[in-house]
């Protein structure tokens, strides 16, 4: 054994949240234990956002005990599926359909195996509450670990606040934006949030029309007194994913406390992190560049550069460059290994998730059907449960329950509300009349566009390189 | 041309974008001195013509433009309103103005709130657990790395909590008076029968029960029927009684509420004697006299959602023509106003 660890019902939940965080930027998670910690580092796929989750070893595992081994003397890392972990520290998952206490997960017992003449396995014993034992053996990928670059002496400017009201203030924020400009005016001690998109609107939509289709733009001024440790440039814009910011914000809630960021200029690295009892989050993402925020602020025509661009950027990977002689020895030992490890895999664990490896691969095909996004509004349409009741019941209660209103075809109405607005683009030239009523039937047009979309399967939604357009987003 | 004005009813005033959202995305409003007016015109089904008197939603609300009656005529996204409609629900005061940011005119609405930021909700999460959580942060003097796990007291999170504002612009067009001259509520003959509707939401049920069973029936029956949406044939007599009936292939269902209200008409407001109405004919009839239209399914269905507003719905009956829903919205929070039902009327029309 490499390592063995033991969490306590509440550590499989923090676990599986930090987990559940990382998947929304990438599908593997490298995994990184030293004598006194435990550490969780994945990178997006277009390499603009970092994450890295620290566990001490002291204070967040009931138990934890780091070997080595002769191959890993200070420290053990591997690569693992991020799906893989988070079906295993899924809390409730072995109690059939009881819902009670009963089924929730007690403890959770972890131990890594490797060595020469051992398989190398993930082992995860899960016991619940009523007394079962689930047991899972997860195959990995040695890996050195990327960790990102960022130099602290470089980032003057940087405040805190509440985690919390920095996420409840997202909710002010509309459907179909994509970037957040944080800037600060020093004359009226605020700090202002701003979020906007440069989407470019679809072609051959008249001018005039092409204007309601924007999206809300939103700013949120909060007075600088109400951040801690407060020191930014004036007038300084810093502009990052608004998508980044939410799954970062939906897990810093849950952490509760303070958030604190970090960050220099335009173009440079942005971090942001907190903290609780024995886990410590970091997330470093790149931030729009300059030139772009520029472009970006005089609308030009090429509005989507800066979007583009800001793809390009990456972060610097410290331990690549550091370490490439490392990684090629470490590559030339995995290449031996590795062959034969994904072959007992897919033997002992038929229907397992697929190996690292595989994922990778599968990044590059068809993008995995994304979790849904957190999504800042209350749901739009009630749980399946309270829609049933609803239609099989003809008489209902006079709640004031606002769904209730929402009109029958509620399939179509949510993708309506989901997606931002469109308005049918209708060319016909009709001074005298009014254009309210450009708007065609939604699934007609929805069918229009996508003809050849296959029935059944999963079918890829969307091309890759469109999504890479859009370097700084993950999806 | 200027327009700015407080907000208040915002809860009504969103309850109707809402409404109006779900016929069609885009809006005509048109301000005036004294009225609100949102008309939404959708390629097919019904339309919307909503008239306010400006106290019910608006508050010191000031308009200047060169049009008589100081009218000023935009085109609006009901989306984006209805969100920053959602954002300023709660807040401790919100007002609309029209500007122009970057050229572009937008109604920017302007929100000071604040954040429910209490200590009781922390760590929200689905997962039954809790208590118990030996081993987490057990001992909290163990020392860890560099320092960097904190504990944080409450207080630290509590404090300085500041009003926040928050700005949402929403992107309008200015529209011509030209543009919108030729856009008129259709006229309708004088109706044959006029009924208070039970509870909106009752009917919406049945209704929506009904577009569902003829929905699946005619899709059981081959996919031809799937295109059109099932029709519902809708009747009222002069003695109190409103008809539901779906009559499909397989299946022919009615549902028929009684003792409902058949409101006594006006005659100043009348073009016509009161003897010469429809209405009186219709009466003299008999109860066995039905006015009955046939509306989409669907269609009605989203109609319906107008409900949300709390408000008194007549219908009006033009026989095998039309069929007007007047709503009259309450003013809600008015004190002085004791239960008053305004002028506010909002229209819709089935063709």
């Amino acid at each position: 054994m490499v390592l063995g660890f033991t969490l306590s019902e509440e550590g499989v939940a923090i676990l599986h949240d930090a987990l559940a965080c990382m998947f929304k930027f990438s599908d593997d998670v490298c995994l990184e234990a030293k004598k006194d910690k435990l550490i969780l580092t994945t990178l997006n796929i277009s390499k603009s956002a970092y994450i890295c989750f620290t566990f001490a070893a002291s204070r967040f595992f009931s138990r934890y005990h780091f070997e080595g081994n002769s191959q890993y003397r200070d420290r053990f890392f591997c690569q693992l599926y991020v799906r893989s972990l988070l079906s295993v520290f899924r809390a409730r998952q072995c109690g059939g359909e009881s819902t009670g206490r009963e089924s929730v997960i007690e403890r959770c017992e972890v131990a890594i195996e490797d060595g020469p003449g051992k398989k190398s396995r993930l082992i995860a014993r899960v016991t619940c509450r009523n007394g079962i034992t689930a047991s899972h053996s997860l195959a990995f990928e040695p890996k050195t670990p990327t960790h990102a670059k960022f130099d602290k002496t470089e980032a003057t400017n940087h405040w805190a606040i509440s985690s919390r009201t920095l996420r409840q203030l997202m909710d002010h924020f509309g459907p179909g934006i994509e970037l957040l400009d944080i800037n600060t005016d020093d004359d009226t001690r605020v700090v202002n949030f701003t979020c906007f998109t440069e989407k470019v609107q679809r072609r051959g939509a008249n001018s005039n029309e092409a204007v309601l289709k924007k999206p809300l733009h939103t700013n949120i001024a909060v007075e600088m007194d109400e951040f801690d440790d407060v020191q930014v440039e004036d007038k300084l814009h810093i502009i990052i994913s608004v998508k980044d910011f939410r799954a970062i914000l939906q897990h810093a809630q849950m952490i509760s406390g303070d958030l604190t960021a970090c960050y220099s200029s335009p173009g440079r690295p942005m971090k942001l992190s907190y903290n609780s009892d024995g886990v410590l989050c970091e997330f470093i993402l790149m931030t729009v560049g300059e030139e772009d925020a520029i472009s970006q602020k005089h609308k030009t025509g090429r509005a989507n550069s800066a979007v583009a661009n800001a793809g390009r950027q990456e972060l610097d990977s410290g331990a690549r460059r550091a370490s490439s002689v490392v990684n090629e020895s470490q590559a030339r030992n995995t290449q031996a290994k590795a062959p034969a490890k994904v072959q007992t895999k897919t033997q002992a664990q038929p229907q397992a998730q697929g190996s690292p490896r595989n994922s990778a691969a599968q990044q590059k095909t068809p993008p995995r059907p994304r979790q849904p996004g957190f999504d800042i509004r209350p749901q739009p349409n009630p749980p399946a449960s309270a829609r049933s009741t609803r239609s099989d019941s003809l008489f209902v209660g006079q709640v004031d329950d606002d769904q209730q209103w929402e009109p029958l075809d509620e399939e179509e109405e949510e993708e309506a509300q989901n997606d931002r607005l469109e308005w049918n683009s209708n060319n016909e030239p009709k001074p005298s009349t009014l254009r309210i009523s450009s708007y065609a039937n939604p699934t007609i047009q929805t069918n229009a566009s996508e003809p050849d979309q296959p029935m059944s399967g999963l079918e890829p939604t969307q091309r890759l390189s469109q999504v890479r357009r859009f370097g700084l987003f993950s999806s | 041309m200027r327009f700015k004005t407080d907000l208040r009813n915002i809860r009504t005033f969103s309850k109707l974008v809402a409404a109006l959202n779900s016929l069609e995305k885009i809006a005509w409003v048109r301000l005036d001195d004294d009225t609100v007016r949102f008309t939404v015109i959708p390629d097919t089904g019904s339309q919307v013509w909503a008239s306010l008197s400006v106290d019910l939603i608006f508050d010191s609300y000031h308009i200047q433009s060169a049009e008589p009656n100081n009218t000023i005529n935009l085109e609006l996204p009901l989306g984006p309103l209805q969100r920053a409609l959602k954002s300023a629900a709660g807040s401790n005061q919100a007002n609309l103005r029209l500007t122009k940011r970057d050229g572009i005119p937008m109604l920017s609405m302007t929100i000071h709130a604040m954040t429910k930021d209490g200590a009781a909700d922390a760590r929200e999460r689905g997962a039954p657990y809790g208590g118990g959580g030996h081993g987490y942060g057990a001992n909290p003097d163990d020392p860890f790395g560099e320092d960097i796990f904190q504990q944080e007291s409450l207080e630290l999170i509590m404090k300085r909590e500041r009003e926040k504002v928050i700005t949402q612009d929403i992107p309008v067009r200015v529209l011509h008076p030209d543009t919108v001259e030729t856009i008129m509520q259709p006229k309708v003959r004088e109706p044959d029968v006029h009924i208070q509707l039970p509870p909106l939401l009752q009917l919406k049920a049945i209704s929506d029960r009904f577009t569902k069973l003829a929905m699946t029936t005619s899709s059981s029956s081959g996919r031809g029927g799937a295109s059109q949406n099932p029709k519902l044939e809708l009747s009222a007599n002069m003695f109190g009684s409103l008809r539901l009936r779906l009559a499909a292939e397989s299946l022919d269902i009615t549902s028929v509420w009684d003792g409902l209200e058949n409101p006594e008409l006006d005659p100043s407001q009348l073009t016509i004697p009161i003897d010469e109405h429809p209405s009186t004919r219709f009466k003299q009839a008999g109860p066995d006299t039905w006015a009955t239209v046939r509306v989409d399914g669907k269609d009605w269905s989203r109609v319906l959602s107008v409900g949300r507003l709390e408000g008194r719905v007549i219908a009006c009956f033009a026989d095998d023509h039309a069929l007007i829903l007047y709503v009259y919205v309450p003013h809600h929070d008015d004190s002085s106003a004791e239960d008053v039902v305004t002028v506010s009327s909002i229209t819709v029309l089935f063709n």
